[in-house]
């Protein structure tokens, strides 16, 4: 009754008559503003730091810095490698130093400029390649050997028997450039501490459990006095998924000062706190047998990871184990650095670790494919992994609608008619991609459930229902209403969401990994479950009857718990359960494109995008996650890179210089669901938020191939390395006239 | 968020008391739309300790008038010109170019003497006071070196005004008003090639209004623009072309090429090309001459040497939309 | 230090408002700290994202880059002021039914862009509507929502309708196990 419904998400009319809070919309009487003072050097021992002139600034109230808080953190327990603010070593251009905090942000600006900081200038590292090739440069001490955060190399099946014998075989080296979220509301935190010493702190994170981790951690504070509350968020992509400098700060500043504090980064501050899509350099071969099939995949691939940890040591499985489907792998091999680099520290974006391998791969089948005389979506299809699975690498695929997903897009594009046919300038490219609902593994290792839920009903009908779970929003406060509507049999517009506190709220453990719907939606549906059936049993001619007839009943008030634990899943081998998934989606992308081939100037005309999310509980909710992923995919194509100057200073940290698509620069996006009712979702449900941006990039790069023959093989595809790529061809075809 | 340094704003409210408040402060600075000098200030570019706010000339300084030749106020608006029927009509190039400036909220508030006094861009200036320390600051403020030319002693951040290249080609005349009087300048004579202050106007000298002569209501006219993004860029290169053709031939051709340097470029020695046919052999020694002369500097975040390779074609197919164009009113 | 302060008197959703405030003031931070008005949000600052967007006189500008003693002689609309006693305006009302909000930051600036596409053309073009919207950056829907939801409030049509399409079961493919080899560095 509610759930497939296009249910107008809870929170939108809030956030359409400007009454929703956002982090920054939190003010309290007596509130300070507080900055932060950032290195200006990308490698530097701090010899001494003087913060006495800032002090006696009028309108200072406290200054902070990095000895008040010692202990080191990251998201991940067996990486924690940041301080809020560094006591001797800064390891990238805008790490943070030291922190003011005043009556108003003007006076605590400026009193950062009388902050007194020695540095000793080192030399940086500002490549994946100089990192390797310069162990003595240590960027990160947590680096046990050189400069790498972490080292994977995993090989299922004899790779090179395989691609020795394969008929077709693409082998080339390709370069993924970094981009970062670009979330519209820049990160922003409030505290404040109250008499008896508890803490509360606002933030715009996606994973306030962590938030709670860890500031209790750092401040040496039981996790019990502090609580974390996610006000509503305006938009995260990843982004928002470490802990932060600014949480801590503000925390340990409300506390010294005992009045509220608030720290909004600036637009520039948002890039220096990146965790963006890592940089890639990848070294990959696809090779396929004589019947089209993949024989071998195997890949090197160099990460550039910047100055800290973060999600790294993810990142550096993810980059192999998340391609295994939706194709048959014969056989597989990764080999995976990620290094530490002196620059802002990349993390999770949206398809995290798995969209630069993805575009590489997807290129390469094209390629392999190409040489066989085999049609690209022909390709695809032969080599369908199926549904009820294991992967190569040993991941269970238990439902799986690529095919349908192939289809739809083969057909709204009118491929069969227009592929290969469209003249010069003007292409189709296909490409496929998988994606995980979460991940079995909890980031750190624990017994009990990764999401909770529970709901109370009043005997009013009104049902509330307490959730850990972030929206950022994807509208996962939406779906809960939804699936209490469906469970309870009640008005879906009579359901509360109480949401992402962690005094109120079960635990969750964020949105991350797509994870949200799949694991909080189980855990809600459970919690729904079981008071369905007491209110069933209870009977009445209302809901508001049955609810009272139940309590009545119960003797007590009426609630009830639901959660969603975590699964062992995943091969048998060190690392065989990160990217181990419940359940996978699947994606396919058509992309059209024209090339201006005397400038080199392209654009994505139309992008038909097909995702197989299980079952769409929701398909405006659906829709609007495929078409923002193929908007952020196909941007990362367009113009998206972090470029920085040859001392690691990051060119351009403004929404003008690092350029992100308008109306006008984005192609028309066409958005296609596919069910396949996974056994182990939700109603069938898995994720949408991420799978769908993977195919956009080498569906666009296939595209130019087709519209002009040529295979760009570096993000992004700017208009001069296109040109320079097509007078390479036309030069090369020159010679072969010529005969030389 | 970014906070505006304290400054003291003075509000005129007539040109005469708008020259004398510049006169007055010495290093105050013009604030209209706000749309370049506001970021600016925020990013600490400025020592301004006055703004002379131009909000109460907004009536006297926003009028489209023609009168013989085109009058045009200082304070019109972006948006304004970009619709304007009596500028469609008479200088399409400029309607075309102000229609491509920015974003919409932008040319709302934009005005046509803040888009042609639009101070000089560069990737190393336009930053936070942090950036440009870490960076070791430029020689356009608080520095010594130049980053986009090794060892260069005149700072080359670029004109980015899209109207500047037509109203070059068109031959405008802009009028400045100051304490001791008003004069006329042609615009070919405003701009110098330092970018640091990359006009002639003095400090206490304000841009009220431009001429259009009316011998350029009916030439041939065309603009063209490259960015990145269709909307909100700054110019990676802009250009305007106006062609005189009689009966096929040229009498006159100007063409103008901006986002290269701190002054936008008029292509030098075209006469030689009147009395030839108006047509594409026409159009590629105009590209020629172009590529010839301009030469795209780091100062831009786009690759130069693409944006030198791409310029040529950009031309040739500008002018050949421009003469393929009716003329405009006559 | 906030420098020298002034008094001004802004118009602000049919209210009139005299503030005390710094003379540097800029017109979002009187809206969102003097009076309260947090609908208009901060993005950028600058004036590169759109977030910011308000209307004066009906038009949309920027109030992130507008001294807010500038807007004294205009009458501002805030997103607080585009709902009345009747309820949210169609623009709202279609943001909010067709999913065109998801994280909601982008879109008071966004709507009162619509709004004011709408007040000036009543049935705007795909390309219009683009066009209008250019100075607002969303990072969350393509944009794809947001120009249904405008087409929607502009009643041109329905909210999108396509349905689901159903996979057929897959039958797996040959299944070859392998033995793992992991290299610990």
């Amino acid at each position: 009754m509610s759930i497939g419904d296009r249910f107008p998400k809870v929170d939108g009319p809030a956030k359409a008559d400007g009454s929703g809070v956002y982090a920054d919309d939190i003010s309290f009487p007596r509130i300070l503003h507080a900055k932060i003072l950032r290195s200006p050097h990308a490698n530097a021992r701090i010899r001494k730091i003087d913060v006495s002139g800032a002090s006696r600034y009028p309108g200072v109230v406290a200054t902070l810095t990095g000895d008040e808080l010692p202990v080191k953190y990251g998201v991940i327990p067996w990486t924690q490698d940041e301080q809020a603010l560094a006591t001797d070593h800064v390891r990238f251009v805008g790490d943070e130093v030291a922190c003011v905090a005043a009556l108003d942000e003007r006076t605590a600006e400026e009193a950062l400029a009388l902050i007194e900081v020695d540095y000793e200038v080192l030399p940086a590292v500002l490549t994946p390649e100089d990192a390797l090739a310069h162990p003595e440069i240590k960027v990160n001490e947590r680096a046990k050997v050189g400069n790498i955060t972490k080292h994977v190399n995993l090989q299922f099946g004899d790779v090179d028997a395989e691609v020795a014998r394969a008929t077709a075989i693409a082998s080339q080296k390709y370069r993924y450039a970094g981009s970062t979220h670009v979330p519209i509301e820049p990160h922003c935190a409030v505290a404040r501490a109250d008499a008896d010493g508890n803490l509360t702190v606002w933030s715009s994170t996606q994973i306030p459990h962590y938030v709670h981790r860890e500031l209790s951690r750092v401040l040496g504070l039981s996790a019990s006095k502090i609580r974390v509350i996610q006000p509503l968020l305006g938009g995260a992509f990843g982004g928002k998924s470490d802990p932060f400098a600014l949480e801590f700060c503000v925390a340990k500043l409300a506390l010294k000062t005992g009045r509220p504090v608030k720290i909004l980064y600036t637009r520039e501050e948002v890039f220096y706190a990146h965790r963006g899509r890592h940089p890639m350099n990848m070294d990959l071969t696809v090779a396929l047998d004589r019947d089209g099939r993949i024989a071998a995949v195997d890949n090197k691939i160099l990460i550039d990871g910047g100055a800290y940890a973060s999600f790294g040591l993810v990142t550096a499985y993810y980059a192999g184990q998340l391609l295994t489907g939706p194709y048959r792998f014969g056989t597989y091999r990764f080999d995976s650095y990620r290094m530490y680099t002196n620059k802002p520290p990349c993390g999770p974006k949206r398809g995290h670790g798995s969209v630069q391998p993805r575009f590489a791969f997807e290129v390469a089948l094209d390629e392999a494919a190409e040489k066989l005389g085999i049609d690209p979506i022909e390709v695809r299809r032969r080599n369908f992994i199926g549904e009820q699975v294991e992967t190569v690498n040993g991941q269970k695929i238990t439902s799986n609608g690529f095919l349908k997903c192939l289809e739809l897009v083969e057909q709204a594009s009118g491929w069969k008619e227009r592929h290969g046919k469209l003249g010069p300038g003007r292409g189709l490219g296909v490409a496929g991609s998988m994606y995980i609902s979460g991940t079995a593994y909890p980031v750190y290792p624990n017994e009990m459930p990764q999401s909770g839920i529970l709901v109370k009903l009043d005997r009013s009908g009104r049902v509330t229902v307490f959730s850990g779970a972030s929206d950022i929003g994807q509208g996962v406060n939406t779906l809960l209403c939804q699936i209490a509507a469906e469970e309870l049999g009640c008005d879906p517009h009579e359901v509360t969401i109480v949401a992402a506190d962690t005094d109120l709220t079960p635990v969750d453990l964020g949105a991350y990994s797509s994870r949200v719907t799949f694991m909080a939606g189980l855990a809600a549906r459970e919690a729904c479950q079981k008071l369905a059936a007491k209110l069933h049993a209870a009977g009445g001619s209302t809901f508001a009857e049955a609810c009272q007839r139940a309590e009545a009943e119960e003797g007590a008030p009426l609630a009830a718990v639901g959660g969603y634990r975590t699964q062992k899943l995943g091969g048998d081998y060190r690392g065989g359960t990160i990217g181990a998934s419940p359940a996978y989606s699947f994606t396919a992308h058509v992309a059209e494109v024209s090339v201006d081939e005397e400038t080199g100037i392209w654009k994505v005309e139309k992008i038909w995008a097909a995702h197989d999310c299980g079952k769409a509980l929701n398909p405006s909710l659906v829709e609007g996650q495929i078409e923002g992923s193929v908007y952020m995919g196909a941007a990362e194509a367009q113009m998206e890179e972090m470029v920085y100057d040859a001392k690691g200073l990051l060119f351009g940290p403004s929404l003008l210089d690092y350029r992100i698509p308008t109306s006008v620069d984005t192609p028309d996006l066409e958005s296609y669901i596919v069910e396949s009712a996974d056994p182990n979702g939700p109603y069938g449900a898995k994720e949408a938020g991420e799978g769908p941006l993977h195919p956009a990039i080498p569906a666009i790069a296939n595209a130019i191939h087709d519209a002009c023959g040529i295979r760009i093989r570096e993000l992004p595809f700017y208009p001069q390395r296109v040109l320079a790529l097509l007078r390479e061809k036309a030069s090369g075809l020159r010679r072969q006239a010529s005969g030389i | 968020m970014m906070t505006l340094p304290p400054v003291e704003v003075l509000r005129p409210s007539s040109v005469a008391e708008a020259v004398e408040a510049l006169q007055k402060h010495p290093g105050s600075r013009v604030l209209a739309g706000g749309t370049d000098i506001v970021p600016n200030l925020k990013y600490g570019m400025y020592d301004t300790q006055h703004l002379v706010a131009l909000r109460g000339l907004s009536k006297e300084l926003r009028y489209v008038r023609l009168q013989n030749d085109l009058h045009l106020g200082a304070l019109c608006t972006i948006d304004q010109l970009a619709h304007d029927e009596t500028i469609r009509r008479c200088a399409p190039a400029l309607a075309e170019a102000c229609s491509q400036v920015a974003g919409p909220q932008l040319r709302r508030m934009g005005t046509l003497g803040g888009n042609l006094c639009l101070d000089t861009r560069c990737v190393y200036i336009n930053q936070s006071y942090f950036w440009r320390n870490a960076l070791g600051f430029c020689l356009k403020k608080d520095g010594t070196v130049c980053h986009v030319v090794a060892g260069g002693q005149r700072c080359v951040a670029a004109a980015s005004n899209d109207t500047a290249p037509v109203l070059l080609a068109l031959g405008a005349t802009i009028k400045i008003v100051s304490p001791r009087g008003e004069r006329e300048l042609p615009l070919r004579d405003f701009y110098l090639a330092d970018g640091i202050h990359n006009t002639v106007l003095r400090p206490d000298e304000l841009l009220t209004g431009i001429r259009l002569p009316k011998d350029a209501f009916a030439k041939r006219q065309g603009f063209a623009k490259l960015r990145t993004r269709a909307a909100i860029d700054f110019p990676s290169l802009n250009m305007a072309v106006a062609l005189e053709i009689e009966k096929g031939t040229v009498k006159s051709v100007s063409l103008a090429v901006g986002a290269l340097a701190a002054r936008p470029a008029l292509i030098k020695g075209l006469d030689d090309l009147n009395g030839q046919k108006a047509d594409a052999r026409l159009a590629e020694e105009l590209a020629r001459r172009a590529h010839k002369q301009c030469k795209p500097l780091t100062n831009i975040g786009v690759d130069p040497d693409w944006r030198r390779d791409v310029l040529p074609v950009l031309v040739r197919r500008m002018v050949l939309r421009a003469a393929a164009t009716a003329a405009a009113a006559s | 230090m906030p420098g020298k302060s002034a008094t001004i008197r802004l118009h602000v959703n049919g209210e009139e408002h005299t503030l005390a405030v710094p003379v540097q003031r800029t017109l979002l931070e009187a809206l969102r700290y003097d009076l309260g008005l947090t609908g208009s949000k901060q993005g950028c600052d600058k004036g590169d994202c759109g977030a910011c967007t308000v209307l004066a006189d009906g038009e949309a500008i920027l109030s992130c880059i507008t001294l807010a003693a500038d807007a004294q002689d205009r009458k501002i609309t805030t997103i607080e002021g585009l709902a009345s006693p009747a309820g949210l305006d169609p623009v709202q009302r279609a943001f909010a039914d067709c999913g065109a909000l998801q994280c909601g930051f982008c879109q008071p600036g966004m709507m009162l862009s619509a709004r004011a596409l709408l007040n000036t053309c009543a049935h705007p073009s795909l390309a219009q509507i683009k066009d209008a919207l250019s100075g607002n950056l969303c990072r969350c829907t393509g944009y794809t929502k947001i120009y249904e939801a405008v087409q929607v409030a502009a009643g041109m049509r329905g909210p999108a309708s396509r349905q689901p399409v159903a996979s057929e079961r897959a039958p797996a493919s040959d299944s070859v196990a392998h033995a793992v080899k992991e290299i610990v560095p």
